[in-house]
């Protein structure tokens, strides 16, 4: 089990207050790059003379056409100044960059018939203006999304838990990676109902032997046992901890960046357990899981890409391909055998292959990684 | 000096420069420690030192020039090379964005910068991984060569750029007694890190393996430790893990034979490769513990030279000229004729390459439980076709073949340097 980033109730955001200035913004510098803030410098002073912009490394290009009077620009925080260019001649432009902090600084173009100006920086991690209803639409997406997941492993669990009281392990066997599916598709909000996620879904060994339950306790009987003598109880109690988790649902609130989190969560997953055929050690049902987390990242990037500004179109594409070429990747194990629900055992997988899904995998989850901060609100 | 400790202890307080610069607190000792020279400020490929047996930590090496740095840079301590398959999905402007990206990325590596500017939130992963924070830049130096696979893979022109494959970059034919795993051999791409400071090179192919995730993953990579030659006439000869000095007989950076034999000039084909060079790469593990049970004598007859002074069995010091030709009491040579410097001797075939390997142990192998280390051997030079192949094809016959298996290989392309705006890889793609 990894630790959870996202916690279930308690908004560990802060969510501060937008003060974004109708002038000239600078473009918010996403990871890599530096907004650039264009100011040209006139008779009349600084243009733009009241500038917004977002905390971060910002790139000041300045630009003097035809003014005679002024030919410096400065940054300043009270009267300390942080960054300037002098002799900025009529014809010439001049750039300097700043690491910007959030606050309010004066520009000053010496000369000007108004020589001071503003520039107020937001914290790029909140300052982002974007609709308070598209937020509550994205978060009400993908808690919608959690919802009917939940139902459905409510309902995959029942029968599964059946067989493995009616002692049918052939059954069983058939119904266990299905079973799992909705649970790996929204893991990290299972994770954040801090004693449910290890009382469902305990590897040997992460918790003390004798009160070892769960999914792969069950699955230890069945492949490794096979049997499911003794199981009843487990089952018992797996089919009531799934609905304990469904009846928390409707209490959870998250924000935008959390659900960003929590698809990079779903990867890591991926990444730590499932492509060393760790998770279902004893089923080999790993791929199944594999295509849960993914189906579940993808909903959870799904629901807050349309918080993205225009400007993260790329990155948005990006991501886009990614998930698609992970699918491709999944794609070529899907295997007929129930046990496998779908796809190939990860017995069935060379060295080669699980490679070739990994590495998918980091592909898309490095840029996904970017997102959190570029939903934050 | 009081400000030569290392970056960390005290934050610079100058809000211009939030970031904590390697560079700058770093480049200020490394100035200090060779004399006062100026950091930087040269347009040579190269930053010499008084010893570069002892060099500064703090020396920067440059990035930009004319030719690639980490190839006539005096050898340096360290070795962290990674091979990189592209990925099936890459396209060609992919490829290009990814070395447009290396180039920034390198050149502020190798000045003891993060490799980016910090990002703009704290809910952002972080641009550097962080770990090279507070070291010195450790003379880094970051060389991107293009493999066969870039051009063509399995008949497949990926980037239409088939008809742009130098004739020199061969796929290598097999030699005798080669035992290669194709899991240590080829890649579309390489990226050499030389430096000082092991953590400095992971933290090289690190950030730039990550800034080539869904691209590029590593194919194989190798670490080494302790040059195994000599590559400016300044350096003395190191030993390598028989034990002897290897690399007496090298092409010194300093030399004027260098540049005819290393760098592609204006007269080869393709023009794009002006100024660039060819490597070849060979994971050549010795069989340590056959070697270590061999008797003094013998192990001197394989080599040609005495472990003791590294002079040719026909002389009494190190450079010695090595006399093929000088016969014992019964008239048969002194250096035996399966010896290793009489078939590998560059004066004698006329052939001369730029050795540039380290040593190397991967610590046991399990199978059998003995050592697995041996030689990285790297050769640059202008084309491998009149170069390392002949050389190679006439070790057939060379004694130590018994102690050593060619167990990896690799040939790269390696384009020219990146002048100032430019990115490694330019004249290629455009």
């Amino acid at each position: 089990m990894s630790k959870m980033v996202i916690t279930g109730v308690v908004v560990a955001v802060t969510v501060l207050a937008a003060s974004c200035g109708s002038d000239k913004a600078a473009t918010a510098p996403s990871d890599g790059n530096v907004a650039t803030i264009e100011v040209t410098l006139t008779d009349g002073g600084c243009d733009p003379a009241e500038i917004s912009a977002l905390s971060g490394a910002t790139t000041f290009h300045v630009i003097n056409e035809d003014s005679a009077a002024v030919s410096e620009f400065e940054v300043l925080d009270g009267t300390k100044i942080l960054g300037e260019v002098e002799n900025v001649t009529p014809g010439l432009d001049r750039s300097f960059s700043l690491t910007l902090k959030s606050g309010s600084y004066i520009t000053q173009c010496t000369g000007g018939s108004k020589e001071k100006g503003t520039l107020e920086v937001a914290d790029a991690g909140s300052g982002k203006s974007a609709d308070p209803a598209a937020r509550d639409a994205a978060v009400k997406n993908y808690l919608t999304y959690v919802a009917s997941e939940s139902k459905l492993l409510v309902a995959a669990v029942a029968p599964f838990a059946d067989a493995v009281k009616g002692g049918d392990v052939d059954k069983a066997k058939s119904l266990f990676a299905a079973a799992r599916y909705h649970y790996e598709s929204i893991e990290p909000i299972a994770e954040s109902f801090g004693d449910l996620d290890p009382k469902i879904d305990a590897r040997d060994g992460d918790v003390p032997a004798d009160t070892w339950g769960g999914f792969h306790r069950i699955e230890k009987a069945l492949w490794a046992d096979d049997t499911a003598d003794g199981m009843s109880k487990v089952a018992d109690q797996l089919v009531a901890d799934v609905n304990t988790l469904d009846g928390s649902i409707a209490a959870i609130v998250l924000e935008p960046a959390q659900i960003a989190n929590g698809a990079v969560e779903l990867l890591n997953e991926v990444s730590a357990s499932k492509i060393t055929g760790e998770e279902d050690r004893y089923s080999h049902t790993d791929l199944s899981d594999f295509a849960a987390n993914v189906e579940g990242a993808d909903a959870a990037f799904k629901a807050v890409q349309s918080l993205l500004a225009s400007s993260d179109s790329t990155l948005a594409t990006t991501i886009e391909g990614r998930f698609k070429d992970v699918d491709t990747a999944l794609a070529a194990y899907k295997g007929d055998d129930a046990v496998g629900n779908g796809y190939k055992l990860y017995t069935d997988l060379t060295p080669e292959n699980t490679k070739g899904l990994s590495t998918s995998i980091d592909a898309l989850a490095e840029p996904l990684s970017r997102v959190a901060a570029l939903v934050l609100q | 000096m009081t400000g030569a400790h290392p970056a960390g202890d005290t934050p610079p307080s100058d809000q211009k420069s939030p970031t904590l610069s390697r560079r700058r607190l770093l480049g200020v000792a490394g100035a200090t420690a060779v004399g006062g020279l100026a950091i930087g400020a040269s347009t040579a490929a190269v930053i010499a030192t008084r010893d570069d047996d002892h060099p500064s930590s703090g020396v920067v090496v440059p990035f930009r020039g004319a030719h690639q740095a980490g190839i006539a840079t005096p050898a340096q301590d360290r070795l962290l090379f990674a091979s990189y398959d592209l990925s099936a999905t890459a396209e060609r402007d992919d490829v290009i964005s990814m070395l447009k990206e290396w180039t920034l990325a390198a050149e502020r590596m190798s000045q003891g910068d993060p490799v980016g500017e910090p990002a703009a939130s704290e809910y952002s992963p972080p641009t550097d991984t962080g770990e090279a924070e507070g070291l010195h830049p450790a003379r880094l130096t970051i060389t991107v060569g293009f493999g066969p696979g870039l051009f063509t893979l399995d008949g497949k022109d990926r980037f239409g750029i088939a008809d742009r494959r130098p004739a020199a970059l061969i796929d290598l034919p097999s030699f005798p007694r080669d035992e290669l795993d194709p899991a240590r051999c080829g890649g579309d791409l390489c990226v050499q890190a030389c430096g000082d400071d092991p953590q400095v090179l992971f933290h090289a192919i690190r950030n730039l393996t990550r800034i080539a995730r869904g691209t590029a993953v590593i194919r194989w990579s190798q670490e080494g430790f302790g040059r195994t030659s000599s590559t400016t006439s300044s350096q003395s000869t190191p030993r390598n893990l028989m034990g002897f000095k290897d690399g007496t007989d090298n092409l010194l950076s300093d030399s004027a034979e260098f540049a005819s034999n290393v760098w592609v000039t204006g007269a080869d084909d393709p023009g794009w490769m002006t100024d660039g060079s060819y490597l070849v790469a060979r994971r050549i593990r010795i069989l340590i513990e056959n070697w270590d049970r061999s008797a003094l004598n013998d192990q001197e007859r394989t080599i040609g030279r005495t472990r003791d002074t590294g002079a040719p069995l026909t002389g009494t010091a190190e450079r010695d000229v090595v006399d093929l030709d000088a016969k014992d009491a019964s008239g048969s040579p002194v250096i035996p004729v399966d010896a290793h410097v009489r078939l590998a001797n560059q004066d004698k075939l006329g052939i001369h390459i730029l050795r540039r390997g380290y040593n190397f142990t991967d610590g046991l192998d399990p199978r059998v439980g003995q050592l697995d280390a041996g030689l990285f051997f790297l050769a640059y030079q202008r084309d491998p076709r009149k170069q390392f192949v002949p050389l190679q094809t006439n070790l057939a016959a060379d004694a130590l073949n018994e102690y050593i298996r060619h167990v990896g290989s690799a040939i790269f392309a390696i384009p020219p340097g990146a002048r100032a705006g430019d990115w490694i890889g330019q004249t290629l793609f455009t």
